[in-house]
């Protein structure tokens, strides 16, 4: 036993620098996340829902072509039913983001990642930004897949958009982004509730019930505040064609942002607080 | 070297630990001792960092753990065996801990064969039995190749060959100059396994030293001697400095002198000794005096359980 151990020991190197300490952290995250099967069926999951999705809604639609309303022709959006999955997916992003801190806590091993980085706020960092960039890439390929397959559906009716056109490129990468702050604010949500059940509940009640609890308000309200709902900002950041009642992308992705700053802070404080 | 300083920590108005200072020495395996729900887990978690204490300190090496960069290679840890993820492999466990810390991977299968996992390295930890996750979760507080290793119950749920093993294992890190902790709520383990021991109970301190002295100390010996003419030889004895208090009828129990000293003497006076025994009480009944009254959860004193012992 002590032939193994001892020539094993290396000398105490000097203190690593704590943008080291992220990036082993961030590293043993993607670890985490590639070595479990369940995060791999969801990232397939959010592909398939997105891309899928968008193809019905669109083929759909190319079915019904010559039968639609005036009102409907002319504020035919291309992209909106291309994204339309990104509203699909960002449940199993949401879920996928809640179990990265969740399951922690229900399997326990949460004591040996706080063990192993004991700079709480930095982990959260590296949790937050490995599962956003594997979100990130997984949604940019989603979104460009699900853009160019409906935009060649479209193509036969003449009303397709190119990737060049104005505002086309960055509604795509918005959509992408959209599903990258969505999986930062579930992660977010998640570390402060620390139980599955719960979290998954308050984040599919921000993103699903509280938009339409909002409607039920009386106007102008509903309006005013449906806009900056998590929801809508993230909409707003791959729409083409302006809505009435929908934020500008810039100020949709400068909201999200906002949600998903604050979010990430209130986790931060109460990882900090807690006892593990 | 880990080392408390007026440990303190309250859950509600639980207190879990109180006032507890103590010091762990590098090169020696330190037993923590005590029964269970006395304090030792919280204590544990509050060395690593885990939970912060209500008041007081506790550090590693001088310095508290929460400020530890790469921790691993400092303070490893057992506390619970069962924490890891059902899916994930063993050595896919011990990847991620490696990647957290920047040990390289190589380090991983050392480990693994140090614990002797590495034919099931690749299977799912949720299929592992009782004894291999315990494995695991040594290989996991062996990973950073640290100074400082604390277990918490160690050998739960290990068989025979497995307690052995643990045991070999705990001794030679500290020969190699580490420093040890090992908690248990078993008195023999320790006498067994530790250099030094520290009790506790309810949360507070009740006793610290080497095991040697501990044993001394608590389980004080005697002498037992039976005798038709006990109040011949109880003043005999008395003459000559010892304790002596009456054991039944002829019996007598005899403080402060050897067997072979009272058999001279009885047969210097030429009485008859039909007994003549040392007496030492056993580790674990010290241990259950001291512990007693600080126990949170016993059995009744007189539960059938208990007089079959």
């Amino acid at each position: 036993m002590s032939q193994t151990l001892a020539p094993q020991h290396v000398a105490a190197s000097p203190t690593p620098t704590l943008p080291k300490v992220f990036a082993a952290a961030a590293r043993a995250e993607w670890t985490k996340l590639r070595t479990v099967r369940s995060s791999m069926w969801a990232l397939i999951f959010t592909t398939v829902s997105t891309v899928g999705l968008g193809v019905l809604l669109t083929s759909l639609e190319v079915s019904r072509w010559d039968h639609r309303t005036p009102a409907e022709a002319t504020g035919f959006d291309p992209l909106l039913y291309s994204f339309a999955g990104i509203n699909l997916a960002q449940l199993s992003i949401g879920v996928l983001g809640v179990l990265v801190m969740t399951s922690e806590y229900a399997t326990g091993t949460i004591r040996l990642t706080f063990g192993a980085t004991p700079q709480r706020r930095l982990l959260l960092a590296a949790k937050a930004a490995t599962f956003s960039s594997v979100v990130g890439a997984v949604s940019l390929i989603s979104c460009f897949s699900a853009f160019f397959i409906c935009q060649a559906l479209l193509a036969p009716k003449h009303a397709g958009v190119s990737i060049s056109d104005p505002g086309v490129l960055r509604a795509v990468i918005g959509g992408a982004g959209h599903l990258v702050l969505i999986g930062a604010i579930a992660v977010a949500v998640g570390a402060a509730l620390r139980r599955t059940a719960g979290a998954v509940a308050v984040l599919f009640a921000v993103l699903l019930v509280v938009p339409g609890l909002v409607t039920l308000l009386p106007s102008p309200w509903n309006n005013d505040i449906t806009q900056y709902l998590p929801s809508s900002a993230g909409v707003a950041m791959s729409a083409v064609v302006r809505f009435p009642n929908l934020l500008t992308p810039a100020a949709g992705l400068l909201v999200l942002c906002g949600y998903t700053a604050a979010m990430l802070l209130v986790a931060a404080v109460a990882l900090v607080r807690r006892d593990a | 070297m880990i080392e408390a300083q007026q440990l303190t920590k309250r859950y509600g108005t639980t207190l879990a630990v109180d006032d507890l200072s103590f010091t762990v020495a590098a090169g020696q395996v330190t037993g923590f001792l005590g029964p269970n729900g006395s304090g030792k887990s919280t204590t544990m978690r509050m060395i690593v960092g885990l939970d912060a204490p209500s008041a007081g300190r506790i550090t590693v090496a001088g310095r508290s753990y929460s400020r530890l960069r790469f921790p691993l290679h400092e303070v490893g840890a057992l506390l619970d065996a069962n924490a890891v993820h059902p899916g994930r492999s063993a050595r896919n466990h011990l990847v991620w801990l490696a990647d957290s810390n920047g040990i390289a991977r190589q380090r991983v299968d050392v480990v693994l064969a140090m614990v002797g996992l590495t034919e099931v390295a690749h299977r799912r930890a949720g299929t592992f039995s009782l004894g291999m996750g315990q494995r695991l979760g040594i290989a996991v507080a062996l990973l950073g190749d640290p100074q400082v290793l604390i277990f918490d119950e160690p050998i739960n749920g290990l068989d025979p060959e497995g307690i052995l093993w643990v045991r070999r294992l705990l001794r030679s890190l500290a020969d190699e100059g580490r420093t040890v902790l090992v908690s248990s709520h078993l008195m023999s383990e320790m006498a067994l396994t530790a250099d030094h021991l520290i009790v506790i109970g309810r949360g507070r301190l009740l006793a610290t030293g080497r095991v040697a002295d501990f044993i001394e100390q608590t389980s004080g010996h005697h002498v037992r001697a039976a005798t038709p003419e006990a109040s011949t030889l109880t003043t005999l004895l008395r003459e000559k400095g010892a304790t002596v208090t009456a054991d039944g009828t002829e019996g007598l129990s005899i403080k402060g002198m050897e067997c072979r000293d009272v058999g001279i003497l009885a047969a210097g006076a030429g009485l008859t000794l039909y007994e003549l025994s040392a007496q030492r009480a056993s580790l674990e009944d010290a241990y259950m005096e001291l512990t007693h009254e600080h126990a949170d959860f016993r059995a009744t004193a007189d539960s059938p359980l208990r007089s079959t012992r």
